[in-house]
């Protein structure tokens, strides 16, 4: 399974309750549509480190990191790549 | 005593009209603009024909219009009617047809006003704040900020008494309830808050508090009220921009609930920021635990660290605990405000002594007039002119207030004060659910946190996550349950009210 299918089925199903695809777009940002808030964020990055075995620092909990499906790819992606 | 608080911003505006009064991202909106944009408000409404004491209601995000509705609709002699913007229609429905509103000043991008506009046609009269390809309406904001206001006298309120705003507190269809605050009421808080965190016209606040709140409410108006600035950020999720934004604007005070201490201390290294131009932070909305603040405090130690406790129903503040006091009695919330009296009362409604556990009873006021068209619910919560909180507590021989729990079933999740019947009503209603019962379960970082315990019809299939979607779609976000369990029945008293000790 990819990283944007595994973050989707993810959110659709803790945040959204639903499987529909089109209910999350992988742009959308959590925050301005209030998708996820400040607590769900932390499930977030719980999540991001259970599943992809690397801690997210206090100085990366930022929008560019966090903030849309998109985002945390890239993210995961870099982090992984720097292993 | 100033009358109210558009007086309040009248006097400021004399004295500082070139201060800054809000900035919110690249906008910053001095006094001068702030009054003459709240003034074209209430031109536009008395152009309107607004009859005094009339409902305007206001559904839009922190922002320099919220506030300058806010205070139009006072200017014109109307109520404002702050709605919580996380609530679904059928929430904002009941809160607007029971204020009886006839006016609503919205975002245009709401999710839920299509439906609004829909529920209420012409009954309700909408001006749009921003533009949307989606829905239109005859009445724009643009239009009213662009109006000369050359000719308008803010009216004398000659009865203190007169309703200034309404907060709604809970949703419940067949029980909204409305609490209904005087010019005095929000005055004479004000005064009081004033007069201990001592806030001049040189401190800067930055305020992630909803203004539809209690709380929120009340650090706007009080830094309106001496000239001070207002720095609006809207949510705590990404807690180092908050930082990051408490050090590019040198604030000098910051306001939180437990759960926004609880934030900062876990999710970012505080010692890294310069804060030094903090002066103060409060604390209200519930116990925050002690090593929390502790922790706060051996990481900025130079500031003054206010807890507080209150309730809409006090149109905000009861109690401080003076900063100078705070490990002497940690754990308290403190002593009444100035022009406050707290008793602690017996289940007789009489007074007991230090140390005994009771009921906290407050009179002032800041008390609030009642519940809007509720007379039935007022007259349980204001008995001989005191408010029942519905807390319970005890007081030392120095006269310190310490909170021992509560004596309603409200659920305490963050800042938020939730009736579980709201929730309950909304899940009864999918035709699979027999019975159900919500309650609140301890959190690390919220309080408590919502379980919705259900009892399934014979023979019907349910998924939680159709229980979280059914409820997503019709409560805001922070009241859909958490945690769902399904069990073959729900333990009750012999009376047949169900035992919400049990299922925690």
């Amino acid at each position: 399974m990819t990283i944007e299918k595994q973050l989707r089925d993810y959110i659709l199903e803790n945040f959204l309750f639903t499987d529909d695809q089109s209910a999350l777009n992988n742009d959308d940002s959590f925050l301005d549509k209030g998708i996820i808030d400040s607590t769900g964020i932390l499930e977030v990055i719980y999540f991001i480190e259970e599943e992809f075995a690397f801690k997210v620092g206090d100085e990366e909990m930022i929008p560019e990191n966090l903030d849309s499906v998109n985002n945390i790819v890239n993210f995961i992606q870099q982090k992984q790549n720097a292993i | 005593m100033v009358q109210s608080l558009i007086h309040m911003l009248q006097r400021t505006v004399q004295k500082v009209p070139n201060a800054e009064a809000i900035i919110y991202g690249k906008t910053r909106v001095s006094y001068e603009q702030l009054w003459s944009i709240s003034i074209s408000v209430a031109c536009f409404l008395s152009e309107q024909a607004l009859k005094k004491s009339e409902r305007i209601a206001i559904l839009i995000e922190n922002s320099p219009e919220y506030v300058e509705i806010y205070y139009g609709a006072q200017a014109a002699g109307g109520v404002a009617v702050g709605l919580n913007t996380a609530a679904k229609a059928r929430d904002l429905e009941t809160w607007i047809r029971h204020s009886g509103a006839t006016w609503l000043f919205a975002n245009a991008h709401h999710p839920e006003l299509p439906r609004l506009m829909q529920t209420f046609g012409k009954e309700l009269k909408i001006v749009l704040i921003g533009e949307s390809n989606k829905i239109q309406s005859e009445y724009n904001w643009k239009n009213i900020v662009n109006s000369t206001n050359e000719e308008f006298d803010i009216p004398n309120i000659t009865n203190s008494n007169d309703v200034a705003t309404i907060i709604y507190t809970s949703g419940t269809t067949g029980n909204p309830k409305g609490v209904t605050l005087s010019h005095k009421n929000l005055v004479s808080n004000i005064q009081s808050i004033l007069s201990y965190l001592k806030l001049t016209e040189k401190d800067r606040i930055l305020n992630v508090l909803p203004f539809y709140y209690t709380y929120g409410n009340s650090v706007l108006h009080t830094h309106l009220a001496v000239g001070g600035s207002i720095v609006l950020e809207n949510s705590m999720m990404y807690p180092n921009r908050i930082l990051e934004k408490m050090v590019s604007e040198n604030v000098s005070g910051f306001s939180g609930v437990p759960s926004t201490f609880s934030l900062l201390l876990g999710r970012t290294n505080l010692s890294e920021y310069d804060l030094s131009s903090v002066r103060y932070m409060t604390q209200a909305g519930g116990p925050m635990p002690p090593a929390n603040i502790k922790q706060l405090l051996d990481e900025l130690p130079h500031i003054q660290f206010f807890v507080m406790y209150g309730q809409t129903e006090a149109s905000a503040r009861l109690t401080y605990l003076p900063p100078e006091k705070l490990f002497e009695k940690l754990g308290s919330v403190g002593i009444p405000i100035d022009g406050v009296t707290i008793e602690i009362h017996d289940e007789h409604d009489k007074p007991v002594d230090a140390g005994v556990k009771g009921e906290i009873c407050a009179h002032g006021d800041n008390i609030m007039l009642g519940y809007w068209k509720d007379p039935e619910s007022t007259n349980q919560v204001i008995i001989n002119g005191w408010l029942h909180t519905g807390d319970l507590a005890h007081m030392d021989s120095d006269g310190f207030i310490y909170i021992d729990g509560r004596s309603s079933d409200m659920i305490k999740s963050g800042a938020n004060r939730i009736s579980p019947k709201e929730i309950e009503e909304v899940i009864a209603e999918l035709h699979n659910v027999q019975e159900v019962a919500v309650i609140g379960v301890p959190d690390d970082i919220l309080g408590e946190v919502i379980k919705a315990v259900i009892v399934k019809r014979p023979g019907e299939y349910l998924e939680s996550r159709e229980v979280q979607a059914y409820c997503k779609s019709n409560l805001p976000d922070y009241k859909v349950p958490k945690i769902i369990e399904f069990l073959d029945e729900v333990p009750k008293t012999a009376s047949g009210k169900i035992k919400r000790y049990q299922l925690k």
